[in-house]
């Protein structure tokens, strides 16, 4: 069973009388432990195609499976839930939680999908090991750095093994020493862990990485 | 799951500390006037509900206990035969000026009563007896009163409207809403002292027999004409209500109840919006991850719990130390438990109420931010 299967998505923003079509007829498919790569210049639709893969922006038209399940027919009850089951996010800006530490950045993840307290905290630890931060569990994010910031957020989407994990632009804010630290952990979730990973980024360096190129311009899909 | 309510919360202490201080605040505000007014209120109507007795019968369109008329005392008997009254006797309450010590004057209240039955009379003395009123001119003073009358003590002769009395007893807790001091005397002495109540009372009070409906023996006591009957209840809630309504008093103690109010919600409120605000990518993420819009909610209002729940508990500690403060420059704060368990309720609403637009941004903020750089 395929992990994602997205087929002829379409998205069609309004504004004011006129129509802008940001995503045209775009599908992907992939597998478990494979690396997908969304690339494409800026304004190319890469961003509103990995949400609409995220369950976070519905499509016009086209269809969505994760895992075998519709997620475009779901209402907004069920969404979240869909989500929180499959997918994991790694976020170009971050998106750590401010006031909380390393560990219970992870730790947040795991409770919303279950874990007791006591599990999540040894889980989190687990995960931050896993991503060499072990030391780092109990610093907050202003005391990290951009790559350690990245790869707590790689532990965050890795919680609770999901089987899809949605990396938009996740080595744009890093030089690239952290940037392929990053692309490695990403790759060993696919490779090791069995993870299907999608990866949006304008960045080529990272084509090394990906099993999958899906090339996008002006919202179609080029290659 | 991790407690990002109060992490949050601590993450920014200053400002933290500053809203807890806002609600402290709030909560005293609401406990002083409250407590002050429920003081006021168990003032006014102190005698009323210290006196042994159901029924209380006044002249007709008598505006409240301290601002009485006279009427015959004839209408004695006639309460005397209603059926189901067990007792009835005369009891006096007029004004009167004092001459001090010092050479100056202050207004009393004189409270005359039957001193055989001692109903009507003070319900604690520290020296002295009521017995003692029988001897001839002689009045018990207050404790309270020795702030306006200086200090007295058994054996001190004082002068009122001309007439000399002796102080044979001193009360305790005997404490007025108004700024006249009560000063008990024999129901006959102080119909000698007020000489617009020769051969006239100001009340009756009466007792039911048993068996008998207080409510009921009021509406047979309502046929005698001339006079207001009550029930004890309803005459304390009269006078109560006379000082709260007709003065302003209620108002002005409400409306700063309300400023209390209105103070805490918009410090909460101000908050913990700014702090939903500073956090909606947070939310965003969380949404991202599969939060719920519950689990949204009970971050946001546990943040406000947390701000209720502490400025509460300062809020009383500061009231318990406040009230000790005002009962030395002589009002009285009363803060039943039932105020508590309100102020708990209206502070929880306070703080919830004030979170509401927060809640709404947070729940409804667009996931989509969580991918914007």
């Amino acid at each position: 069973m395929r992990t994602l299967s997205a087929h002829r998505l379409t998205k069609v923003y309004r504004q004011g009388s006129s129509e802008v079509v940001a995503v045209q007829d775009v599908s992907v498919a992939a597998e478990a432990g494979q690396v997908v790569g969304i690339m494409g210049p800026s304004g190319s639709g890469k961003t509103t195609l990995l949400s609409m893969l995220g369950g976070i922006l519905r499509p016009t038209s086209g269809a969505i499976a994760i895992c075998g399940e519709d997620i475009v027919g779901l209402d907004e009850r069920r969404l979240p839930l869909v989500r929180r089951r499959y997918i994991g996010f790694v976020f170009q800006t971050f998106n750590l939680f401010a006031a909380l530490t390393a560990a219970e950045n992870v730790e947040v993840a795991l409770a919303l999908k279950g874990f007791p307290p006591r599990a999540a905290r040894a889980e989190a630890l687990r995960l931050l090991d896993s991503v060499g931060l072990a030391h780092r569990a109990r610093a907050l994010p202003r005391d990290l750095s951009g790559g350690e910031k990245q790869r707590v957020a790689i532990a965050r989407a890795l919680a609770g093994r999901p089987p899809l994990i949605l990396a938009d632009e996740p080595t744009a804010s890093l030089d690239w020493t952290n940037g392929r630290q990053v692309m490695e952990l990403l790759h060993q979730a696919a490779r090791v862990a069995g993870c299907t990973v999608v990866v949006v980024t304008h960045d080529p360096r990272v084509t090394p990485y990906l099993d999958v190129l899906v090339d996008l311009e002006d919202g179609r899909m080029v290659g | 799951m991790v407690d990002i309510a109060r992490k949050n919360l601590l993450h920014d202490r200053v400002r933290f500390l500053i809203t807890v201080v806002g609600v402290t605040f709030s909560v005293v505000l609401i406990f002083s006037q409250f407590g002050i007014y429920l003081g006021f209120m168990q003032n006014a109507s102190i005698i009323i509900d210290n006196t042994d007795v159901d029924i209380w019968i006044t002249s007709k369109n008598s505006a409240n206990f301290d601002f009485p008329q006279g009427f015959t005392e004839a209408r004695l008997n006639k309460v005397k035969e209603v059926p189901g009254v067990a007792w009835a006797d005369l009891m006096i309450l007029g004004w009167a000026g004092m001459r001090l010590k010092n050479g100056g004057a202050e207004n009393i209240e004189l409270v005359g009563f039957n001193p055989d039955t001692g109903v009507g009379g003070p319900w604690e003395l520290v020296e002295g007896s009521v017995q003692a009123l029988k001897a001839g001119p002689a009045v018990i003073v207050d404790e309270s009163a020795f702030r306006k009358l200086g200090p007295l003590r058994v054996g001190d002769l004082l002068e009122i409207v001309e007439t000399r009395v002796k102080v044979v007893g001193i009360s305790r807790g005997v404490r007025g809403l108004t700024t006249a001091p009560y000063i008990f005397t024999s129901y006959r002495t102080a119909q000698q002292i007020i000489p617009w109540l020769r051969e006239q009372t100001v009340f009756i009070v009466a007792r039911v027999a048993p068996g008998h409906d207080p409510h009921e023996v009021v509406s047979r006591l309502r046929r005698i004409p001339h006079v207001d009957v009550y029930t004890k209840e309803q005459y304390s809630l009269k006078t109560r209500m006379y000082w709260t309504v007709e003065t302003g008093l209620g108002m002005g103690f409400g409306l700063t109840v309300l400023m209390g109010v209105v103070v805490g919600m918009m410090i909460v409120g101000q908050t913990i919006y700014t702090s939903t605000i500073e956090h909606l990518r947070e939310y965003g993420t969380l949404k991202a991850m599969g939060a719920t819009n519950r689990d949204i909610y009970a971050i946001v209002l546990r943040q406000a719990a947390i701000h209720a729940a502490l400025g509460y508990v300062f809020g009383v500690a500061v009231t318990l130390l406040v009230s000790r403060t005002i009962d030395a420059t002589g009002l009285v704060m009363v803060v039943p438990a039932w105020l508590l368990g309100t102020v708990l309720v209206v502070t929880v609403a306070m703080c919830l109420g004030a979170s509401v637009i927060s809640v709404r941004r947070a729940v409804n903020v667009d996931p989509l931010v969580v991918f914007r750089a």
